[in-house]
């Protein structure tokens, strides 16, 4: 399970580390640009390909799917 | 001309407290980015960097990589800023276009790289963030002198970026940006703006396209303040203008369309410092036009221009009411010609290729001078984009020749995508395609012919493309198409594809 959070931090940090004060669980990833509209297909499908599960589309319209904490409870539960 | 590295120096000898530059909550004052800029010099000189050589970075906005632009202007290497979005691949054959002895680039690309294979450089590789094996750590530079080095023989003829760019064959064309280019564009537009050391010019758009360099470079050779999105939102956007009080920016049309949805929220900040905004890339609609003029209370300027030449037109729009829908005039530098497919000059009002011939112009395409003079007309530049002059020299952009999807700003080639996707072994033929959007003025859509017998879903085809595509070519609307329409000859017309989708699939 370590491995989820591992490698969504370390994707959604690729380019731009984020910094010590902010809470990286509660972080809104879009809204704050670290994967901008035009990542975002990528990221999924790259999630979902590493984990080898597919997000239905009620998951992907939901808000929370942006944000990391609530991503990585969400990959986490479909691949358990 | 004068030197690049020299004018920023003089400016941090005359204002040397001063806030040089602002990026993602960190700010240097001239004093401090100059010794950054020194150090870095140092740092690359005493690990063999030479002059001339070519230095790769997948690079990120920070102030890290501004101080990389004016330390390689300073010892006259150049650089090949690339997208880090790009898969590794494409990132390696794009190095090798450029001749890249030299890499600086973050633990996570060194990390990925080693995935495929790792990746052989000739000269050295530093390590942005972290610790990495076979890299000199950045921190390094910390033990560097904060003396400026002077390398006598940099003339500003030499190259300093070199900008990457797709064409139809797929293969990399490197634009040859030289000092004396960069210098010339930033004066360019310095002139045409008012652009002083008072003010604060805000960079928004990714640091390996030119428009951001030009926008760093402007205010750093005359004493002004850069301000330097790390990354864009229309939030981050609108706060920044408003806590760092910018003055003047030049924005990719679809992020201004981003900022007018926001701007009709109740909780955007009042913003009052911007003089004056240029909006770039695409035709802005016209009432986003209006309600960035309306809302922002600044002088509203679009221009007209590609990688090649820089720009090309400028309209002011409260200077010239009844040319909403121009491109605007030539610059100052500029002359521009409209021909007909056989070379002839078209008559006014007439739709024919734009050509332009500028001081502005590249230095052609690192490596394919073949290519570039193809490129070329009578000493003119051919852009590939279709439009026509008014009487009054107003130019109208009325679409684009060469095959080109330009979202949020940046330029995705169909043949790439294509490419990629016929590698599926399932598919028969494909074509990629603009779609209309709102937020991003186009997106990329793929039209598939499966082959007879074979079954193919969508997923596969995502899955695809995101192992070997980077972000923005990523094929944001898939249609599977019983025959893809073609003309009598066999080709594709891609002129027919978003009517035929509209009318074939469900989901168009």
């Amino acid at each position: 399970m370590a491995k989820v959070e591992e490698f969504i931090l370390k994707y959604i940090q690729k380019n731009y580390t984020v910094s010590e004060d902010t809470n990286v669980y509660t972080l809104n990833y879009i809204e704050q640009g670290y994967i901008d509209s035009l990542g975002l297909v990528k990221f999924i499908i790259e999630l979902e390909d590493e984990f080898g599960f597919e997000f239905s589309d009620d998951e992907l319209n939901s808000p929370s799917i942006k944000i990391v904490g609530e991503l990585i409870k969400l990959v986490e539960r479909k691949i358990a | 001309m004068r030197r690049l590295s020299d004018m920023f120096y003089e400016s941090a000898a005359n204002y040397p407290d001063k806030k040089a530059i602002w990026c993602d909550g960190k700010t240097n004052t001239y004093q401090e980015l100059s010794e950054l800029v020194s150090r870095y010099s140092n740092l690359l000189l005493h690990n063999g960097v030479q002059y001339r050589d070519h230095i790769g970075i997948p690079m990120t906005n920070s102030i890290k990589s501004v101080a990389l632009i004016f330390a390689a202007a300073n010892l006259g290497v150049a650089l090949v800023p690339i997208n880090p979005t790009l898969p590794v691949s494409a990132i390696k054959t794009a190095f090798k276009a450029g001749d890249v002895k030299h890499l600086i680039a973050r633990k996570a690309f060194y990390e990925e790289c080693e995935k495929s294979g790792g990746i052989d450089m000739d000269g050295i590789c530093i390590c942005l963030d972290d610790e990495c094996p076979g890299t000199i750590p950045f921190s390094d530079i910390q033990k560097e002198s904060v003396e400026r080095p002077i390398i006598g023989r940099v003339t500003g003829d030499e190259t300093l970026i070199l900008t990457m760019t797709s064409g139809s064959t797929g293969l990399p064309k490197p634009i040859d940006l030289t000092q004396k280019n960069k210098y010339l564009r930033a004066m360019a537009h310095i002139r045409m703006y008012n652009i002083t050391k008072d003010d604060s010019v805000l960079a928004a758009t990714p640091l390996y396209h030119s428009l951001a360099e030009r926008l760093v470079i402007m205010p750093l050779i005359i004493g002004g303040t850069s301000v330097l999105l790390p990354r864009f939102t229309p939030h981050i956007w609108l706060n920044c203008v408003k806590e760092q009080n910018v003055t003047f920016t030049i924005a990719v049309s679809s992020q201004l369309a981003q900022i007018v949805d926001l701007l009709s929220s109740p909780f955007v900040p009042e913003i009052d410092s911007l003089k004056c905004i240029v909006s770039s890339s695409a035709l802005l609609e016209p009432y986003v036009r209006k309600e960035l003029i309306n809302k922002l209370h600044c002088n509203f300027h679009e221009m007209y221009g590609t990688s090649e030449t820089s720009t090309v037109t400028d309209i002011n729009f409260k200077e010239a009411i009844n040319k909403q829908k121009s491109v605007g005039r030539c610059f100052p530098e500029v002359e521009i010609r409209i021909l007909r497919d056989n070379g002839e000059i078209a008559d006014t009002d007439e739709i024919g290729e734009i050509v332009c011939k500028s001081t502005l112009v590249c230095n052609g395409y690192y490596g394919l001078p073949d290519a570039f003079n193809n490129a070329m007309a009578d000493g003119y530049f051919k852009t590939g984009d279709m439009g026509y002059l008014d009487e009054d020299g107003y130019l109208y952009f009325s679409g684009r020749k060469k095959e080109l999807i330009i979202t949020g700003g940046i330029n995705v080639y169909p043949n790439d995508v294509e490419k990629c996707v016929l590698e599926i072994p399932e598919v028969s033929e494909c074509a990629v395609f603009a779609y209309p959007d709102e937020r991003l003025s186009e997106v990329v859509a793929l039209a598939v012919e499966i082959k007879q017998g074979k079954t193919l879903r969508k997923r596969m085809v995502q899955v695809q493309c995101a192992r070997n595509l980077a972000d923005f070519q990523q094929p944001h609307k898939i249609f599977f198409v019983d025959k893809l329409p073609k003309n009598s000859m066999g080709k594709i017309m891609k002129t027919k594809l978003m009517e035929y989708v509209r009318l074939q699939c469900e989901n168009a």
